[in-house]
């Protein structure tokens, strides 16, 4: 059943794909954290229009499934003139929709900081940004850092999604070997162990930033 | 007598329907003390906020050094709500020390301090490093620059956030209950930092507090405040020893009652 020869053989190939999944969840993770932010901070403005706007297309994002806009970014856009390479539109997809996320898990953070924090701002002449980078930020982000973590993670376990819109990450590598030595027990199996061997240590990781951050606060 | 240095000119605010300020005017002169002293819920700490401008004020107008704080005058000289711009420029004369301290949870004692003249007015670290050790040596706590807020008692924080609140070099402080925060036995170590501040510093204070000995030790004038008016104004002599209305008489009796034990 199991043909070590085989798994050695391929595992290689395997093991290179997995950049493309590792560089997909890195650049998509930092869209998200970027976006996310700026949803959060629009949804905040005075400004109802702009609130409500931003907050409506978040929940539009959020509820629609990350498949079905992937497909969307990859196969209508180009309708529209906007043609992208499967790692870019697998890449904003991935920012996107996770963005949506981030931008709650932000939104806890930023109302766990006290109203006091705001007016002394205030008093001591702040301006609004600085308020923000200096006094608000530095207090909201610490404690939803494991969230964001767990994201980071639940992220990284999707990036197989992205074989649906033709990017050769490293599961569609193990399903192509797979095609054409029709055994595809090895090459699944290696998939999954990669990913294991991964996720399980930054879950691991993720757990001691928890309790380091319980500690301080 | 010279410019004074804050005038509310018939100030009124609502909270939607409900007023608490009545068509206040008030004055403050320059290195002026005043205490404001008054039942819970007359407005003291509204008539504060406003000054600090961390409340709008609904009617009238506030100046500070001549320069209107919530208007601006437009080329035909009518006012106009404040930009942001004008509204920072002219607040940056105004600090204010809170009842719950607020100090930044994230700081050393000293960054707490050197944070605001860095980051707001742009001073050189170095220098800004120094005025705040000096700051801290003024409050009594040099010695804790290097420590974070929460291992400090009420007190210390107090003295800290009054450090930070004065680095900024205002032209008029205000102390809203400084001390009603605090265990009873950390009271005194915060009064005489204020004591001090008081008798050597060129700064006008404007102080919101229960402790009518203080009030009578620090201020040049105090205040009564009641239903979002101040009903009578002078030296502490004549507000506490006095008293004119019926309102403040009946406010100074169930105070003198029930002050707790002798301190
Ligand atoms: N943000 C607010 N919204 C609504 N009502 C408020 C607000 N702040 C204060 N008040 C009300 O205004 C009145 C005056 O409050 P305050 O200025 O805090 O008085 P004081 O400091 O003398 O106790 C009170 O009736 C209080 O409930
Ligand atoms: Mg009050």
């Amino acid at each position: 059943m199991w043909d070590w020869n085989y798994a050695f053989e391929v595992l290689p190939d395997i093991a290179s794909a997995l950049w493309v999944t590792i560089s997909a969840t890195l650049v998509g993770f930092v869209l998200a954290l970027v976006v996310g932010l700026i949803w959060t901070l629009l949804i905040r403005s005075n400004n109802k229009i702009i609130s409500n706007v931003a907050d409506g297309i978040v929940k539009f994002i959020r509820n629609t499934p990350l498949l079905v806009q992937l497909y969307f970014i990859f196969y209508v856009f180009p309708q529209f003139g906007l043609s992208l390479e499967p790692f870019t539109a697998g890449v904003i997809g991935l920012g996107l929709h996770y963005s949506t996320y981030l931008s709650e898990v932000y939104r806890s953070g930023i109302e766990s900081v006290g109203p006091g924090q705001w007016e002394v701002a205030t008093a001591l002449n702040f301006d609004t940004r600085k308020t923000w980078t200096r006094i608000i930020l530095p207090q909201a982000i610490p404690p939803v850092l494991p969230v964001i973590g767990n994201y980071f993670i639940t992220m990284f376990k999707e990036t197989p999604l992205l074989s649906a819109i033709t990017l050769v990450e490293i599961l569609q590598t193990a399903q192509n070997i797979g095609a054409s030595t029709f055994r595809y027990t090895e090459p699944l199996t290696i998939v999954g162990v990669l990913f294991l061997l991964l996720s399980y240590p930054a879950s691991v990781a993720l757990r001691q930033l928890e309790i380091r951050v319980t500690e301080r606060y | 007598m010279s410019e004074p240095i804050v005038r509310y000119n018939n100030v009124t605010k609502y909270f939607d329907d409900l007023q608490v300020l009545d068509g206040i005017d008030f004055e403050i002169q320059p290195g002026e003390k005043v205490a404001l002293i008054g039942p819970s819920g007359s407005g003291k700490t509204t008539f504060a906020r406003l000054l600090m401008t961390l409340e709008e004020i609904t009617d009238g107008t506030i100046e500070v050094e001549g320069d209107y704080l919530w208007h601006e005058q437009d080329d035909n000289g009518d006012l106009k709500p404040a930009s942001t711009d004008h509204l920072r420029k002219v607040r940056s004369n105004i600090g204010m020390v809170f009842q719950h301290f607020h100090l930044f949870p994230h700081m050393t004692v000293l960054e707490n301090v050197m944070e605001a003249p860095v980051t707001v007015q742009g001073r050189d670290k170095k220098e800004a490093k120094k005025s705040a050790e000096d700051m801290l040596d003024k409050v009594g706590l040099l010695d804790k620059a290097d420590t974070y807020p929460a291992q400090l008692s009420g007190g210390q924080k107090q003295r800290v956030a009054i450090a930070r609140a004065l680095v900024m070099d205002p032209k008029v402080l205000i102390f809203d209950e400084p001390t009603s925060a605090l265990d009873p036995e950390l009271v005194g170590e915060v009064l005489d930092v204020i004591k001090d501040i008081a008798d050597q510093g060129d700064t006008s204070i404007l102080l919101i507090t229960h402790e009518m000995d203080f009030a009578k030790e620090v201020a040049d004038r105090i205040a009564f405040f009641d239903g979002g008016k101040i009903i009578e104004d002078g030296p502490p002599s004549e507000i506490l020893y006095n008293p004119q209305a019926p309102r403040l008489k009946e406010f100074l009796e169930r105070f003198m009652n029930t002050q707790s034990s002798p301190e």
